[in-house]
């Protein structure tokens, strides 16, 4: 099975090359071809010279082509086959082979087997081959979209597949062959990893990661061809948006991942594995936004361009960082020497871009000004200026360590305060940008058009603030709270009151909308809304999105209000946090094939009524001889009661349990549904648009080919 | 040897998908002015349809409202002129080149 998982990776390689090398060799003949035409109105160059020995480069270029496509494709089904064969090999228990024996043990439970595929830095690079060529291969399939540009793409795509091959052939091969005595098991899979959402959260991660190579193969096609128009954008939005949907989602798996398995109590910690799903995240969903300047207006070209590009970068750049072990994290499951390759192909991807894009910047030309700060297009624009600056600074965070090593010598780490005195701030002006923008105008707005599409919201977000204060502390969580108190409590108090706004502002959208139809049709107004956003999905579907994220950020408010106790806890002894009071009714030890555990049973009583009982567990893996715990959580939408067996006092036997209590938690599980219920929204197509306004009757007074760009 | 066989009647599996090419390619049209144009005349309907559909909405006065129609009307109405001149005349059309 091994060798076959070899020979099919290095068939893969194979297949790459020669998609990347035909394809490249097709395109400059085709483009060499072109060039030679001329380009006189007597002599058009749509339909090609077809006669004689012309004629025969030619078909020949466009097989060429085309054999290219389709080693691409091949290349997909090869991938697949070696990854086939290394599930097998962990469900056989074969640990000739040194991946599986690194990574799994007889008594692993199936599903994790499964996910042994990503669980080593061999594997999951293998995992990134499999979607990248999966993305490949439905791109290289609806080629018919627009065949000489995806030929570009699929030529790019096959650039990239030819360094994760690489470096699956020869540095961090997932078929290696163990030396020596075959072991009787294996090492068995990080204890951390054995949680059942880390067999969806990586391949999220990695769906997101992988995903924006397709908008930046196009991106360097259109560049490279110098695309006329935005149809590009067209072609590759669905992709963006898939790709941030699955990064979304990953993200915050691996958030909830975080606060369910690591039993610190939190779901965030700045760490640099973290930052790095971040920041791709971040400048994908800048590009998301800028990129509708770009096709409506066609204004932010080269941003749009470079957007695309550091989205890109940086996705490899987090890879890397996962993978290389460069900078320390909680989370670099595997470590090795594969950083140098890493380090040339983003040196590399950066030339190349660089190369085309300073040969061909003439050709990204915006073709209409700023009009006026009160415009859609300037509140893009900040937007997309902040969440660069946030994106910035978390990878200046993230890299400190080791710029400050090269520099001073010693490694200076920056925790979560840094990334906080930045991250506060610019969200909250994203959340007024997020108010904002939906109520202006493309163009500009009035100041009198401001004023009455703000009023209601503002009012509404303001007796939601003066609630909040005013509400007795002992309702908990939020309420009753004194921003005068501490900084983090203004900081909440601002997160949730302009939360407040943006749902109110994208309830003013909605039913504004709604009216319009509802005249137009006579349907009821919640109808008309549904008409409404089935009419154009993008924008409604983003507004829902928009609704998932402030009620993410009301969640992340909640934060300023955690507490924790930690306590030794023997039969009978109580603890209280907040509301909460909780008694140790009992405590054992358990066996299981796979690992021994520790737990306590805590009677959990509210407000001196009885409401259940919670069981913390410890536990320590035997083939990895590793120990983790199983906090137990008790969500509501007020607070979570969040607990963790944390060790046992050596002398008495009595356990240590740590008690949390974080407010607002569960409403950022609840946003993330609602941001991925309206990606698939803005996913679906549109319903048939109304006529389109009448402009034929000045066409009799309109001069010939005013219209900017294109060339 | 099992392995063996796999490995080659996969690879010959592979060769023959990635040359064996009967019958005609899909070539798609070449990109032309006319047909950016016609895609940039979509993209200013688009624009027009949003406007009155915001004026209609209650966020944009009336004011703004006709100016900015009136020149999206007129961005659109050059769009159509250069489109209709190059349908007339074919042979004036110019292509793109990378």
């Amino acid at each position: 099975m091994a060798e076959l998982g070899s020979f099919t990776l290095l068939l893969a390689l194979a297949l790459s090359v020669y998609s990347f090398l035909a394809g490249l060799i097709a395109l400059s003949f085709q483009k060499q071809k072109l060039a030679t035409q001329p380009t006189s109105s007597k002599a058009p160059n749509l339909v090609p010279q077809s006669s004689g020995f012309g004629s025969l480069l030619r078909q020949s270029s466009e097989r060429l082509s085309e054999t290219a496509r389709r080693a691409g494709i091949a290349s997909f089904g090869a991938v697949l086959l070696a990854s086939i064969i290394l599930v097998v090999c962990a469900f056989q228990d074969n640990f000739s082979i040194a991946y599986i024996f690194h990574h799994s043990n007889r008594d692993l439970p199936g599903p994790y087997k499964f996910a042994v595929l990503w669980s080593g830095q061999e594997g999951s690079l293998l995992f990134w081959s499999l979607l990248l060529t999966g993305y490949a291969f439905v791109l290289r399939l609806r080629y018919k979209t627009d065949p000489r540009l995806f030929a570009y793409a699929s030529v790019a795509l096959a650039g990239v597949q030819i360094f994760f091959l690489s470096l699956l052939n020869f540095a961090a091969h997932p078929f290696a062959i163990m030396q020596g005595n075959l072991p009787a098991d294996g090492s068995g899979l990080n204890p951390l990893l054995q949680y059942p959402e880390m067999v969806i959260h990586p391949p999220m991660l990695y769906l997101g990661y992988v995903g924006f190579t397709v908008p930046f193969a196009f991106a360097l096609g259109a560049l490279i061809t110098k695309y006329p128009g935005e149809k590009w954008i067209h072609i590759t939005r669905r992709w963006t948006m898939v790709t941030w949907g699955f990064l979304t989602c990953g993200i915050f798996l691996g958030a909830h991942w975080a606060y369910s398995v690591l039993g610190w109590g939190g779901y965030w910690g700045w760490d640099p594995v973290e930052n790095a799903s971040l920041m791709p995240w971040l400048t994908g969903t800048a590009f998301l936004h800028s990129v509708m300047m770009q096709e409506k207006r066609g204004m932010l070209k080269v941003w749009n361009m470079w957007l695309v590009f550091a989205t890109f970068w940086l996705a490899i750049l987090g890879t890397f960082l996962t993978r290389s072990g460069i900078i320390s994290s909680v989370h670099a499951f595997a470590q090795s020497s594969i950083g140098d390759w890493f380090a040339w192909f983003l040196v590399l991807t950066l030339v190349v871009f660089l190369f085309f894009f300073v040969k061909n910047r003439k050709h990204l030309v915006s073709e209409h000004k700023l009009e006026s700060l009160a415009s859609r297009e300037s509140s893009f624009l900040f937007n997309n200026l902040l969440f660069v600056l946030l994106c910035f600074t978390v990878l200046w965070g993230t890299w400190f360590p080791k710029i400050s090593e090269l520099v001073q010598g010693n490694k200076v780490t920056v925790g979560a305060p840094f990334y906080n005195r930045v991250a506060i701030p610019v969200a909250l002006l994203l959340l007024i940008l997020t108010a904002v923008g939906p109520l202006l105008a493309w163009r500009k707005t009035s100041l009198e058009s401001l004023k009455r599409n703000f009023l209601w919201p503002t009012i509404g977000a303001v007796i939601v603030a003066i609630f909040l204060m005013i509400t007795p502390e002992s309702w908990g969580s939020v309420f009753g709270l004194k921003p005068w108190h501490d900084i983090s409590y203004f900081y909440s108090l601002m997160a949730i009151s302009l939360s407040v706004l943006v749902i109110l502002t994208v309830a003013s959208e909605f039913y504004r909308g709604g009216k319009v139809i509802s005249k137009h049709t006579g349907q009821g107004t919640f109808a008309s809304m549904v008409q409404l956003t089935h009419r154009n999905t993008r924008r409604y579907g983003g507004y829902i999105v928009h609704f998932g994220v402030v009620v993410v950020i009301i969640g992340l408010a909640g934060a300023a209000f955690n507490q924790d106790q930690e306590k030794e806890m023997g039969y009978g002894d109580r603890m209280s946090i907040g509301p909460y009071t909780l008694l140790c009714r009992s405590y054992t030890e358990d066996e299981s094939p796979n690992y021994f555990s520790q737990w306590a049973m805590i009677d959990v009583f509210k407000n001196g009524k009885a409401i259940g009982s919670m069981t913390p567990v410890r536990r320590f893996y035997k083939a990895s001889q590793q120990t983790s715990t199983i906090p137990d959580i008790r969500s509501t939408l007020n607070e979570d009661l969040y607990l963790v067996f944390e060790g046992v006092n050596q002398d008495n036997g009595h356990p240590i349990i740590k008690a949390h209590l974080n407010a607002l938690v569960m409403w950022i599980w609840m946003g993330v549904w609602i941001m991925l219920i309206g990606t698939g929204l803005a996913l679906v197509p549109n319903a048939q648009a109304p006529a389109r306004a009448p402009v034929t009757a000045r066409l009799e007074r309109a001069q010939p080919a005013p219209v900017v760009t294109g060339d | 040897m099992t392995w063996l066989f796999v490995a080659v009647l996969f690879t010959v599996a592979t060769l023959f998908y990635v040359f064996y090419i009967p019958g005609r390619l899909f070539l798609g049209p070449e990109k032309t002015r006319a047909g950016y144009l016609r895609e940039r005349k979509d993209a200013v309907y688009e624009n027009l349809r949003d406007l009155n559909f915001e004026y209609q909405a209650g966020k944009v006065p009336e004011v703004d409202y006709q100016q900015m129609k009136s020149s999206l009307q007129d961005e659109a109405a050059a769009i159509l002129a250069e489109i209709a001149r190059l349908e007339n005349n074919p042979s004036s059309q110019k292509g793109f080149r990378s």
